[in-house]
């Protein structure tokens, strides 16, 4: 394989992976079905922006946010199901129990080891300790403004957590063990080990004070730009949207067979972080995975950032074995 | 009826039941004239995966799996037997198969429930003190700006949580009810799974077969 030069880097010598948008499929069928995979993104995204912005504050809450997340997800995973963009990326039962084992993990356990000693119970100790009121500013930016800037500056944190992750083997392990997968769907961006998903969970936006309408369109943009990660759907994405923000077509490259296709693309939402910072390549892959596309257990994924970071440890400190000497 | 006998009667029951959980067993017609061989050598395309391991030994296939990709078709089974026996009505194939992935999503309810009963016991003993919490309304208690921007365009403005709904949000860690509702998912999901994956693999098999 010879793979593709892009900038200083060769991709695709390892792994087979597609490079550049013009060799990307489309959606192939009737005009009906170009038009809804044409414009779904776009019309979710804009749709969803109106509603928050417009809806009375006695609606505007998180339950319905939580509602409206679900009855979203549900209808990508009928998309899914309806035109998949890879056969080999089907869900297939054990997949989907896998998946939501993770989801489920993020709404309980973590969520409540997030409450206790997270990001946001650390900032109200630094507050509290320094008698900081928040940054109260903030909250006198137009809503769309707040709401950008939220998911902009956790996107943001994310984006170096995750190259860190990439680039440092103590952060690696514990990331290593979501790269295993070998197909992408709609909840695949759950899957990792606990440790993982508590780091990548991090951030500094509660320092910031805003409107609560605000969060609720800042989590609109995760909901209706970020979950297109780790979809199993083929669109005709428009090219504006492609270049701004982060399309399954980007992470599956990210998360290819082949090793220097997997140092690109680690924004969560917004690619043009990346791009910025020089690591956004423009493709994609659908042969996902590492050790050739190994599946890793749960029981694994649980375990292998200790075993494998002990291996590591006996290899490098571990007392060597003294020969003795035939006699 | 003895009572020792009723009781290994029960027993045996109980062990059939927790046995059903995870393993699936069933079998298939062969046509007549289908010898054990052939039918074995049509299904040996299944086992050629990676992670899985076969062996036939006579008229009996024997196959493991580690790590199955998920595209492998019978990936939710670790292992199992399958035997061609030849019966009076004609040869048949009988297939006994252990799924793991049956198992933990039997448990999985358990874990959620567990999980559920851990965020009730974390909320008991970390109520925080009441002075603290009054000090913390008499802070917020300040009007919600909003820009220019957001009234021109007319989004309803901003406003103050109520006092009571204040009171009640600073009582409340995370709920329980997450772990609630995933475990009547994975229940649910269980039962999916073990009806659809009995029957997947069975049509699986027929369709190898006949091709």
């Amino acid at each position: 394989m010879d793979g593709v030069r892009v900038g200083k880097r060769v991709i695709g010598a390892q792994a087979p992976v597609i490079i550049g948008w013009e060799n990307i499929g489309r959606v192939e069928g009737g005009p009906l079905k170009q038009f809804i995979f044409t414009w779904f993104q776009p019309t979710a995204l804009f749709a969803l922006i109106v509603f928050w912005y417009y809806a009375p504050n006695s609606i505007a809450k998180a339950s319905t946010a939580i509602g409206i997340g679900i009855a979203f997800k549900v209808l990508l995973l009928a998309l899914e199901w309806v035109s998949p963009r890879y056969e080999s990326w089907r869900l297939t039962w054990k997949e989907l129990v896998t998946d939501l084992f993770y989801v489920g993990l993020g709404y309980t356990i973590l969520d409540l080891i997030e409450h206790y000693i997270g990001s946001g119970a650390v900032i109200e100790a630094i507050q509290h300790s320094f008698d900081w009121d928040k940054l109260a500013w903030f909250t006198g930016l137009p809503l769309l403004v707040q709401a950008f800037l939220i998911s902009f500056i956790f996107d943001f944190g994310q984006y170096w957590m995750h190259r860190g992750m990439h680039n440092w083997y103590p952060l690696w392990l514990p990331h290593s063990v979501h790269h295993y997968i070998t197909q992408l769907n709609i909840n695949k961006g759950a899957v990792g080990n606990p440790i993982e998903l508590f780091l990548i969970g991090l951030g500094i936006g509660g320092f910031f004070d805003f409107l609560p309408r605000a969060a609720l369109l800042a989590g609109t943009f995760g909901l209706t730009i970020g979950i297109y990660q780790h979809i199993n759907v083929r669109f005709n994405t428009p090219r504006w949207w492609r270049f701004l923000f982060n399309t399954t077509e980007h992470h599956s490259l990210h998360h290819s067979q082949d090793f220097e296709a997997t140092r690109s693309n680690y924004s969560n939402t917004y690619i043009f972080i990346d791009r910025i910072f020089g690591t956004c390549v423009d493709g994609e892959a659908e042969l996902l995975g590492l050790e050739g596309g190994r599946r890793m257990s749960i029981r694994e994924q649980m375990t292998y950032p200790f075993t494998e970071g002990w291996k590591t440890i006996k290899e490098r400190y571990g007392r060597p074995e003294t020969a003795v000497p035939a006699e | 009826m003895t009572a020792s006998s009723r009781l290994q009667r029960g027993d045996d029951v109980t062990a059939r039941f927790l046995e059903w959980i995870w393993h699936v067993k069933g079998s298939l017609a062969l046509t007549a004239d289908q010898s054990a061989d052939e039918a074995l050598t049509k299904l040996g395309p299944l086992f050629n995966q990676s992670g899985t391991s076969y062996e036939r030994r006579g008229d009996t296939l024997t196959f493991s799996k580690k790590d199955q990709a998920a595209q492998d078709k019978m990936s939710i089974f670790d292992g199992g037997v399958l035997k061609i026996e030849r019966e009076p009505a004609g040869p048949v194939l009988r297939y006994h198969l252990t799924s793991r992935a049956l198992l933990f999503c039997f448990l999985a309810p358990l874990l959620f429930l567990s999980f559920a009963g851990l965020t009730i016991a974390a909320g008991k003993f970390s109520k925080p003190p009441a002075e603290e919490t009054a000090k913390k309304e008499d802070k917020k208690d300040k009007a919600l700006p909003q820009h220019w921007i957001d009234k021109a365009l007319g989004a309803p403005a901003p406003e103050k949580p109520k006092k009571d709904d204040k009171k009640k949000d600073e009582g409340k860690g995370p709920k329980p009810t997450a772990a609630y509702v995933f475990a009547g998912l994975f229940a649910a999901l269980y039962v999916v799974g073990r009806i659809l994956e009995g029957r997947l693999v069975k049509s699986l098999f027929r369709k190898s077969l006949l091709s």
